[in-house]
């Protein structure tokens, strides 16, 4: 029995750790832009394409396929700040609405590329960390759980420490008076769209090789994204990370002592709890909900 | 464009014939002012005047819908706000506006996003802990933990940062105890002592009047009177309209 909760432990980690990187980028860009984006779990699939097409395709290190699905995804996110939501700054349901209207470009332009069959690529690594004869984690799990923990750091680090990261945190918490003190709105929000954008892709790049990557893949995780933002509060990027990690593990637990259906009910329930209880969420303020 | 000589040796802003609608409801019409390269200039009036309008107007939040605003010979009116804080004008928006969720260091520190200087820097952050001790005890506290007057001195402190050319404030006085409003006073004063111009936004006509050097009556919109401040002081209209003589 021990044995079978330190293993579920062990998954609900790995699924804390790419959900925690789709629900942070998600935060950022709502904190900065003030803009819900729809298309976050698209990022997260195009994501997994550059692994698909970089790695398993046309045979690139793995990592650097990764690393290639980060920058591509986060350019195509500053792509979507200078032509959807630039344009729609003072209007957030017309940049919401246009999100909507990305991600059906983008599954559209997926399907026609790759095909709407579901790709299972192999492995990187057959390696298995293996603790007992019953506890082990695959190491491309591993990869997925260091991956988000050192981003994360980094990211953390760049919002406390660096002169952008400050600009950046001004931006989110009072746009006008971040301006007053010469931060340009243009500039954070790019910045703020390439990080948001490159951690869905990120994410999206390390799972793929777990997971069935196919044009809709990005549906559910966008799904379970919001319930963790709501969850944390929206706003909140230490509020993401914790209900990111909150979530996996009462769903992950859930599945494994029950099933996946009742593990998505008592996802959804913990979410309406939250909003009954506290409704700006563990950590949220609602300043700009 | 010619430029006009004489505003710029005679006033370090100008501002010529401006006016600010929003969503078509006009806010400030046909507008014309100078403010010296020293001393405490206030504009005054009641709520809704234009007075806050003004000084959106001039850092480039809000634009204007005809007219011209001028700094140190250039004109500003074009510019989005971060190129106006580039030129040298800081503002202290109505509100305070401090960044809740971060630390009174943080706050200050962003002040100086522009600037590159370093030592400088960190000398005028010296300098702001001097003028504001209070915010030196708190320099690592969140700013949304702070009372309305410690807020108010970290706004204030936040644009000293900026090392400005020109001091906007605009209603650094609101909702503050007398006491604290007293210390505002003598705060502004000094800054301006020491080489800031300011410009002065209130509702409280009578400690505005006290402080400035010359002074601008807004009413709905409009110009409606200016003056050397003590002469306005004992002007009928004003002790009548705003200082409940």
């Amino acid at each position: 029995m021990l044995e079978l909760l330190a293993q579920t432990a062990l998954n609900a980690t790995y699924a804390a750790s790419y959900i925690a990187l789709v629900a942070v980028g998600l935060v950022l860009i709502f904190g900065v832009m003030g803009v819900v984006n729809f298309a976050h779990g698209e990022l997260y699939m195009l994501g997994a394409y550059a692994v698909v097409a970089l790695y398993a395709d046309a045979g690139f290190p793995f990592f650097l396929a990764a690393a290639v699905g980060l920058i591509f995804v986060g350019i195509v996110g500053i792509g979507m700040e200078r032509t959807l939501f630039r344009p729609l700054r003072d209007n957030p349901l017309g940049g919401l609405v246009a999100s909507i209207g990305f991600l059906l470009i983008l599954q559209s332009l997926a399907s026609v590329w790759f095909g709407v069959r579901m790709e299972h690529i192999p492995p990187s690594t057959q390696q298995i960390l293996r603790f007992s004869d019953s506890v082990s984690l695959p190491v491309q799990r591993l990869y997925v759980i260091v991956g988000a923990v050192i981003l994360l750091t980094a990211l953390w680090l760049f919002l406390k420490r660096s002169r952008f990261g400050w600009a950046l945190r001004a931006s989110a918490q009072d746009p006008e008076a971040a301006a007053l003190q010469g931060i340009s709105i243009n500039q954070t929000a790019r910045i703020a769209m390439f990080i948001g954008a490159g951690l869905a892709g990120v994410a999206g790049a390390l799972t793929a090789p777990l997971v069935r990557t196919f044009p809709y893949m990005g549906h559910s995780v966008i799904v379970t994204a919001f319930i963790v933002i709501i969850v944390g509060g929206v706003g909140s990027l230490e509020g993401a990370v914790l209900a990111a990690v909150i979530y996996a593990f009462v769903h992950t637990f859930v599945t494994t002592f029950f099933d996946g259906v009742i593990a998505d009910i008592v996802g959804l329930s913990l979410m309406l709890l939250v909003l009954i209880v506290k409704p700006t969420g563990m950590f949220g303020t609602a300043d700009r909900a | 464009m010619q430029p006009d000589p004489l505003s710029s040796e005679s006033a370090l802003l100008q501002i010529v014939g401006a006016s600010v609608n929003y969503n078509k409801v006009s806010a400030v019409r046909n507008l014309n002012m100078k403010i010296p390269h020293g001393g405490i200039v206030t504009i005054i009036g009641a709520n809704g005047a234009g007075k806050t309008t003004t000084l959106r107007a001039i850092s480039g939040l809000s634009k204007l819908s005809g007219g011209e605003i001028r700094f140190d010979g250039g004109r500003i009116d074009n510019l989005n706000p971060e190129q106006v804080v580039a030129r040298g004008i800081a503002h202290v928006p109505e509100g305070r506006r401090v960044f809740p969720d971060m630390t009174v260091e943080e706050n200050l520190r962003t002040g100086a996003f522009l600037r590159r200087d370093q030592e400088a820097i960190e000398s005028d952050l010296s300098a702001v802990f001097g003028r504001f001790p209070r915010l030196e005890e708190r320099r690592s506290q969140l700013a949304k933990t702070m009372s309305g007057g410690e807020q108010q001195m970290l706004a204030i402190g936040r644009a000293l940062m900026a090392k400005p050319r020109l001091l906007l404030l605009d209603e650094p006085s609101m909702g503050l105890a007398p006491v604290i409003v007293e210390e505002m006073g003598r705060i502004v004063v000094e800054i301006s002592r020491e080489g800031v111009p300011v410009v002065l936004v209130e509702q409280n006509a009578e400690l505005a009047l006290g402080l400035a050097d010359y002074a601008y009556v807004l009413e709905t919109g409009n110009l409606v009177l200016e003056g050397p401040a003590k002469e306005l002081h004992e002007n009928d209209h004003v002790r009548r309209a705003y200082l409940g003589l």
